[in-house]
């Protein structure tokens, strides 16, 4: 257990190495190099790129030294701004992303079990078609999509929710169900189907033969083994919400990391793309880690045949 | 219950001589794995309802912009915003172009895109995982732990800088094409290769090899039939990821470049005309993405199911 | 005295894609206090069926029970609904399955997993619980109990499994377990030890047990009576010293004679039933072995024959054991 961990670990700090590095050769090779000084750019603002990136040392030293700053949490300066950081951002934005984040995960997770589990129980039954197509819509509408459509009806033309920015609890509401959307869906299906293939194991028969109740059946025997390739998948789907953010941000004018990160792409902003890239990055690594550290420990067929190596 | 006894006669004890080859008639017909599946899918009325719609909005892709009188670029400021009509079907947009053309054209961008995508997904998955899984030992492993690497990078963020990077260099289709395949082929490939894995292993090709077949005949005769089932499922559904990522894409303003349009960069310059209620502009494109990301989801899932050897009947 | 158990004329079938498959076709049979009963037959002859279908664990909606009785100590359990039914389950009747390996929960520890019953059925709280589960998983001769409940399935080896499921379904001591081909799927010496285990625990606990399995070695080693089915039928019952040395349904003959013995000369030829039973989405109105029997008479064809005695304990469904037949057979 504690090895596979520990090459887990070891492959997560190796991923991020690698994307570091990629994402400074790309930042690099850019035509026409960004971090020149063109006519119009401030002063203030070429010194502090000046600075952080060493621009007149050799490349390699320029990697180095970009590594080392790194390693201290530093993310870097803005091109379009003279006093804010990367790391300012990171400290404003960040919390809300967080709270956005976490309220649609959990919208997600706890709605996509419910779907699916009653789903699989009244298959080919009106619950089962009605849950399918809610989650088939689901994953096909794009995020950003639903959001403008949420927009458009509930707070615009029937005043129920406020329309963007973060002000309130109710402010929260619309965004994080747009995000939730899809991850919901996803869950939903992949329940669903997990649930009929448990439902028709030995070991279910095993359980009924006792005489068990129905409901002990499903929630005991069903859906704790179910529940095993939703965990899987877990960290994909916390990928794709934390991407699926910077979008949904930007359209509800929350000020999030979100919002930070596609202002950049729109300005062009390259050393705010470039450290907020690694920023994400390591933090999803360290996310996924987390849920596939997780699993082992929770399937314990994993737990007890790692241990036994 | 006792069943009422038949009149019974001396004569009806007398033995019978029994021809026993009859009784080992195979008593039902079998069908071919992929007659039964087709079968199975025609039966599925909502996979079939996908396929209609992808026939027709790739018919409409190729005649649409032909249909009314109008381009896609042409520009009449006195005509801008104006809702559905007679003339222009679905309206135009805030330059006065004609939405229903434009969306048409848009079609062939977004669809060319999706399906192009999802070809050089398929065709470096398939090269890539096939020689993974075929070679096995120290390559395979080597192979697989760069893509586990490439992988892990998420995604979206990778086809954004990619975008960020190939903008100066070059706009068009084909960048965002190749950013959506730098590592969206590797799903394809673990797929692949655990299917080349697991055939390896199978009796009937070591059978086929023990009567001295070598190892590309054994791959183009049987490896290739009976992987091909998870492999369409999964070029089937990686068109409506590559549609959702340059829909995303035109949204964060690194999409196709005006004039050209695509249903995400429709969607996109509708936003700032939304508030103005001038929502048709954007439901147009939003509708078309759901749509053939509905239609090509529906469709994989049917595909997905008829494939599905354990559910032969 | 009455027998535990009562089959009367039991009919089931299987709605599929294809039609009506009739699995159970008028099938009766007793099973007495304390006696193991064999259920034997070839695949496909309902013998699994019949087995659910008296726990009532057939797969709903696709199956149903279309008419007959089964009485549980004079209770009807055919009219019974399902709430009734799970307090019968793992109670009054156990039941253990084939395939140890996928028969148990792998989320779930073992003592929990034998504990769950005893909780439900005689309403103690967890710890009495699993103190009896301790002591049952010592009964079944699993060494060391008291670390073995807190451990996971796929911690034992498949014969322990088997053990342990046999401590699941007679932990609440019920008077009747059914055992569906519990050896079939495990090692030949295991199965030995298996089936020593079940015939001491029957001793102990006085259960009777019904053994479904189409290996009649296993029969000969462990059980009281012989039930023979065929295409959802009974086509002979008998006590096991009948059924073996005096087969007289023409199936059963072919049977006990397609066992390869150890004193046969090695150049002689195994000798198989030829052909494969009938199709049960349309069975045959006569007898259902006609076309593969050697015995066979113009009667057999058309008429289907009825239950025949040959002795006190030995009946068998065969014209040739009608009294018109030994009449026949007598001028």
């Amino acid at each position: 257990m504690l090895i596979y961990s520990l090459k887990r670990i070891g492959l997560a700090l190796l991923t991020l190495w690698i994307i570091i590095t990629l994402t400074f050769v790309l930042m690099h090779s850019i035509p026409g190099n960004p971090f020149a000084q063109e006519g119009t750019m401030p002063d203030a603002i070429y010194e502090n790129l000046q600075r952080y990136y060493n621009l007149d040392k050799p490349l390699l030293v320029q990697y180095g030294l970009y590594l080392q700053s790194l390693l201290q949490l530093d993310f870097g300066p803005s091109l379009k701004s003279s006093s804010i950081s990367v790391n300012e951002y990171i400290k404003n934005g960040f919390p809300i992303s967080l709270h956005l984040g976490t309220q649609a995960l959990f919208i997600a997770i706890t709605f996509g079990l419910i779907f699916g589990v009653v789903a699989s129980l009244y298959r080919n039954r009106w619950p089962d078609y009605l849950s399918m197509i809610l989650a088939i819509i689901g994953i096909s509408v794009p995020n950003f999509i639903l959001a403008t459509f949420l927009i458009n009806y509930f707070a615009v033309e029937w005043k129920l929710f406020p329309v963007a920015t973060w002000k309130s609890w109710s402010h929260t509401i619309l965004p994080s169900i747009a995000l939730a959307m899809m991850p919901m869906a996803y869950i939903a299906r992949l329940m669903r189907s997990s649930m009929l293939e448990v439902m028709n194991q030995d070991y279910i028969l095993t359980a009924k033969s006792k005489g068990l109740a129905n409901s002990t059946i499903i929630i005991k025997h069903a859906i704790r083994n179910a529940i095993l390739p939703v965990v899987t998948v877990l960290g994909i789907l916390i990928a794709n919400l934390v991407t699926g953010s910077f979008i949904i941000e930007n359209i509800f004018g929350i000020p999030g990391m979100g919002e930070m990160f596609v202002k950049s792409i729109f300005n062009r902003d390259y050393p705010v793309i470039l450290g907020s890239t690694i920023f994400y990055s390591a933090i999803l690594i360290f996310l996924i880690l987390i849920v596939d550290l997780a699993y082992t420990w929770i399937d314990p067929r994993i737990k007890i045949s790692e241990g036994k190596k | 219950m006792m069943n009422k006894e038949p009149k019974l006669t001396k004569e009806m004890f007398e033995p019978i001589q029994q021809q026993f080859h009859e009784a080992e008639k195979i008593s039902r017909p079998s069908l071919s794995y992929w007659k039964d599946a087709w079968l199975r899918l025609k039966e599925n009325k909502l996979a079939m309802l996908g396929l209609m719609i992808i026939i027709v909005l790739a018919i409409l892709a190729i005649i649409g912009p032909y249909l009314n009188g109008y381009t896609f670029y042409e520009q009449d400021f006195t005509k801008k915003n104006l809702r559905p009509n007679a003339e222009h079907w679905f309206g135009t947009d805030s330059s006065g172009r004609d939405l229903f053309t434009r969306a048409w054209y848009g079609a062939r961008i977004s669809l060319f895109i999706g399906l192009m995508a999802a070809l050089i997904d398929f065709t470096v998955g398939v090269i890539y995982g096939g020689i993974s899984g075929a070679r096995g030992g120290k390559i395979d492993n080597f192979m697989m732990r760069v893509a586990e690497i490439l992988y892990a990078i998420p995604y979206l963020l990778v086809v954004i800088l990619i975008m960020v990077v190939l903008e100066k260099i070059q706009r068009g289709i084909w960048p965002i094409i190749i950013a959506m395949t730098i590592t969206g082929w590797i799903p394809m490939a673990r797929l692949v290769r655990g299917q080349v894995l697991q055939l390896k292993e199978y009796e009937f090709v070591q059978a086929a090899r023990a009567m001295g077949a070598s190892t590309t005949w054994a791959l183009k005769k049987h490896m290739i039939p009976n992987t091909m089932g998870p492999i369409l499922v999964n070029v089937t559904l990686t068109v409506p990821t590559a549609i959702f990522t340059e829909a995303t894409l035109s949204f964060l303003g690194l999409g196709i470049p005006a004039p050209q349009a695509s249903w995400g960069t429709m969607a996109n310059d509708a936003l700032g005309s939304i508030l103005i209620g001038n929502f048709y502009q954007l439901f147009i494109p939003a509708f078309l993405i759901s749509l053939t990301m509905f239609a090509f989801n529906v469709f994989g899932d049917g595909l997905r199911d008829a494939l599905d050897p354990r559910l032969r009947k | 005295m009455k027998p535990l158990l009562q089959i009367k004329d039991l009919h089931v079938s299987f709605m599929s894609y294809g039609g009506e498959v009739q699995a159970v076709r008028g099938v009766s049979f007793d099973v007495n206090k304390g006696e193991t009963v064999a259920i034997v037959g070839e695949s496909g002859c309902g013998k699994s069926v019949t087995a659910k279908a008296i726990m009532k664990l057939l797969p709903t909606p696709q199956a149903q029970i279309k008419s007959g009785e089964i009485l549980l100590n004079e209770e009807n359990l055919v009219t019974k609904k399902e709430k009734q039914m799970q307090k019968i389950r793992g109670n009054d009747i156990g039941m253990i399955f084939q395939d140890p390996m996928t028969s148990l929960n792998p989320t779930s520890k073992i003592g929990s997993q034998i504990a769950e019953g005893l909780m439900k059925h005689h309403k103690i709280g967890r710890k009495a619980a699993l103190d009896t589960a301790i002591s049952m998983l010592d009964l079944v001769g699993i060494p060391l109990p008291e670390k073995r409940i807190h451990q996971y399935p796929h911690e034992f080896s498949g014969g322990m499994r088997q053990r342990a499921m046999i401590a699941i379904a007679l932990a609440c001591r019920p008077k009747l377990l059914i055992a569906d081909e519990p050896t079939t799927a495990l090692d030949v010496t295991i199965q030995a030890q298996i089936i020593k285990l079940m015939k001491e625990l029957q001793q102990k606990m006085e259960t009777s047990i019904i053994l479904i399995t189409h290996d009649l070695g296993i029969v000969a080693e462990m059980c009281d009576r012989v039930i023979v089915m065929y295409a959802g039928q009974v086509a002979e019952t008998g006590t096991l010293q009948e059924i073996f040395s005096n087969p007289s349904h023409p199936y059963t003959k072919g049977l006990i004679k397609s066992i390869p013995r150890l004193d046969m000369n090695p150049k002689e030829k195994l000798s198989p039933i030829i052909g494969t039973p009938p199709d049960l989405l349309d069975p045959p109105k006569g007898c259902s072995f006609f076309p593969r029997c050697e015995y066979a008479m113009r009667v057999c064809k058309d008429h289907a024959p009825g239950i025949e005695s040959i002795s006190g304990t030995q009946r068998s469904a065969c014209w040739l054991h009608h009294t018109m037949n030994e009449l026949a057979t007598k001028s």
